[in-house]
């Protein structure tokens, strides 16, 4: 049985990740006008069109490129001896530490109340067209899957394989992986909930939306 | 060379350890690139013994231009050396980099040469007006169904009077490309609707729905001519002829063989000898007509009845490049390398040799050694390689970006890339000598390792072997 209170309060002692900001590409950084201690915005907008507090600017045959926050939080360090320096793909330019919003505690604590269903290999995933089409209309939770459905395609290396789901039945909760992405061995690529367990699940949510208080 | 050049290695794995490796040949500093996902690759762990503090730098992508351009101008490099695939035949790539700000030296073709043989159908053309011969078929895009019709007709008649019991047609998205857009035909009957849904493919997919019209040819041997020019384009020499038909069933190569053919000790059903003098003589012509200057491969296929065709000139230095040079000889002088020659070449110095100075000694087999599962459909095996061993011999060459593993200390293999490990190059002064010679290597080769399930790894050393008794036969 799920202990929410215990994992809730786990969660309570430490409410934030520390997120290390990375350079996308190569190219000469410049850091705006920030500094350690202030806080930052992230996407917002109905469609997240409106990009996140601009950290550093880093440029590359002729074309500049922001680099924004990609959560909200409070920058904790900035590398500022790159400023001005050519910087490789990758590297960290500072950390932000981003305080968990509601969703992202469900999100936690959901992973621990779901069957999950794990990437056996590094590799891209996809749903099956079939799938695919009814999660784009009706979204994920409109499926039930059930063992031995043959439900993603895997792909890598320029090769494609069908992937059967082993499991409980139940519907597709969660989904882990995005599209076009590598996912890590024993990554998770779904969470399922198995119809006996739906009430456990709605707990989890009504608790953390009770008690959870957003900070920031 | 008068200028002290250094060579960005747009590249990883096995191809950019053989650029660094003839980079320190000809005495030039170079720059190496790696994503993260390679980090452990040997052409890294290479790049860091052999370089200084600026030979190696992190990118995004080995796809991304303004990667490599950027790190090039941080590095203070003056040439590029794109190596097989990523940018190798991208003429829009090859002229940014010689017409930018900083102009680079694009060790390829100009960007001019790549563009007119990277056309299929330029080349094509290029081919019939010097009365080379290609797979009979269109010349250029057909967008009229009638004339369609009447190019496949006149292919199933062509092939019936060639005895032909069988005729096949192929109908190709001339935009297409890598297998995708191709439909073959073996009643005439059945054209039109064939034609209108590649047609009709073709639009949706490539915004041009012109279509090539080909013969499809069976049971060929698929060969190769090497050449290699100065920036001059006017003395282009050849460095023979490979034999890539044992191919997985992918139609990826997986065993080469230089020569061609080998009619001292096979009985083939045609004149073999001048089956290559003639592919040789047309590349050369070809080569000549396009004022070709750096390294290049020549396509062919061979028909059972010893007709060839050519297929396609690929504009870049090709993976095969080392068997070649194994059996060659400059001025009586083997250790041919021919990277070393491209990028001797490329930065502008002059051959320095001519046709009558290179000689052919013996047979070479490179062997593609690959994780996968070829009982599977040739399917990519990823896991830990944890044991990557072989015996030395003075007739084998080994290249691989395979640091050195243990059990403790394994290899990834990362999923975002061709599965290749290593290549073995074998030489022997005869064929039987160098099949021989490659059993031994096949038999003595260790690659173990296992995949997060504990399945061991799977590589196709069976089938490489099995295949070893069919080289150069037709």
């Amino acid at each position: 049985m799920l202990d929410i209170t215990s994992l809730l309060e786990e969660i309570k002692q430490r409410p934030y990740t520390d997120l290390s900001i990375k350079t996308p590409h190569t190219g000469i950084i410049e850091f705006t006008d920030l500094n350690e201690g202030d806080k930052v915005k992230d996407a917002s907008g109905e469609f997240k069109e409106i990009p996140g507090t601009k950290i550093a600017v880093i440029t590359r045959e002729k074309n500049p490129r922001f680099i924004h926050a990609c959560q909200k939080g409070i920058i904790q360090k900035l590398h500022k001896q790159y400023d001005k320096q050519f910087v490789e793909a990758g590297v960290e330019i500072g950390v932000l530490r981003h305080f968990l919003s509601k969703e992202e505690v469900i999100s936690i604590l959901l992973q621990k109340a779901l069957h999950l269903f794990r990437a056996p290999e590094r590799a891209k995933y996809y749903f099956a067209p079939e799938a695919d089409k009814k999660i784009k209309i009706s979204g994920s939770r409109s499926i039930t899957v059930t063992d031995g459905m043959e439900l993603f395609i895997v792909s890598r290396m320029k090769r494609e394989v069908p992937l059967t789901y082993h499991g409980p039945e139940g519907i597709i909760y969660q989904v882990y992986f995005k599209h076009n992405q590598n996912v890590d061995v024993n990554e998770p690529l779904i969470g399922i909930c198995p119809p006996d367990q739906l009430q456990t699940i709605e707990d989890v949510i009504s608790r953390v939306n009770h008690e959870w208080k957003e900070q920031i | 060379m008068e200028k002290q050049h250094k060579v960005l290695i747009a590249n990883r794995g096995e191809i950019a350890v053989r650029i660094i490796q003839a980079c320190c040949k000809l005495g030039l500093k170079f720059v190496a690139v790696f994503t993260q996902e390679d980090v452990h690759s040997g052409h890294v762990k290479l790049a860091k013994e052999l370089g200084d503090d600026k030979s190696l730098y992190c990118i995004s992508s080995y796809h991304d231009a303004n990667e490599i351009l950027s790190v090039a101008d941080a590095a203070e490099a003056t040439a590029i050396h794109p190596g097989y695939g990523f940018f190798a035949e991208d003429f829009r790539f090859a002229r940014r980099v010689t017409e930018r700000d900083r102009p680079l030296i694009f060790l390829g073709p100009s960007w001019r040469v790549i563009r007119e043989l990277g056309d299929k159908i330029n080349t094509k053309r290029i081919a019939r007006s010097l009365n080379v011969p290609t797979v009979p078929g269109s010349d250029r895009p057909i967008y009229d169904e009638s004339e369609a019709e009447k190019i496949a007709r006149t292919l199933f008649d062509f092939q019936l009077q060639q005895g032909v019991e069988k005729p096949l047609v192929l109908v190709k998205a001339s935009a297409g490309g890598g297998g995708m857009g191709i439909e073959e035909i073996h009643d005439i009957d059945l054209f039109r609707s064939v034609y209108r849904r590649i047609r009709n493919y073709a639009m949706r997919q490539f915004k041009d729905d012109g279509v090539l019209i080909e013969q499809r040819i069976k049971n060929f041997n698929h060969l190769e001519v090497q050449i290699i020019s100065d920036r001059s384009g006017k003395n282009p020499v050849h460095f023979g002829t490979r034999n890539c038909s044992i191919q997985s069933t992918g139609l990826q190569k997986r065993i080469e063989i230089a020569p061609g053919f080998d009619p001292k000790t096979i009985q083939y059903t045609f004149d073999a000898e001048k089956v290559l003098n003639d592919i040789i003589e047309h590349s050369l012509a070809l080569a000549r007509k396009v004022n070709y200057d750096s390294v290049g491969t020549w396509e062919w296929i061979v028909t059972k009845e010893g007709n060839p065709f050519l297929m396609e000139v690929n504009t870049r230095i090709q993976v095969e490049n080392g068997v070649s040079a194994a059996i060659s000889k400059i001025k009586g002088k083997g250790g041919v390398d021919l990277i070393a020659e491209q990028i001797r070449t490329g930065l502008g110095e002059p051959l320095g040799y001519t046709q009558s100075d290179i000689t052919f000694d013996g047979i070479g087999i490179e062997y593609r050694l690959i994780a996968e599962d070829t009982d599977n459909k040739f399917t990519p095996w990823v896991g830990d390689i944890e044991n990557f061993t072989w015996e030395k011999a003075p007739w084998l060459s080994m290249h691989t970006h395979i640091p050195h593993v243990t059990k403790e200390n394994p290899y990834t293999i990362p999923t975002e890339f061709d599965p290749n490990l290593a290549l073995g190059i074998i030489w022997g002064p005869d064929l039987e000598t160098a099949k021989q010679r490659g059993k031994e290597f096949l038999n003595n080769l260790v690659i173990a390792g296992s995949n997060a399930q504990g399945q061991s790894l799977k590589s196709n050393i069976p089938f490489l072997l099995k295949n070893t008794d069919r080289i150069l036969k037709f």
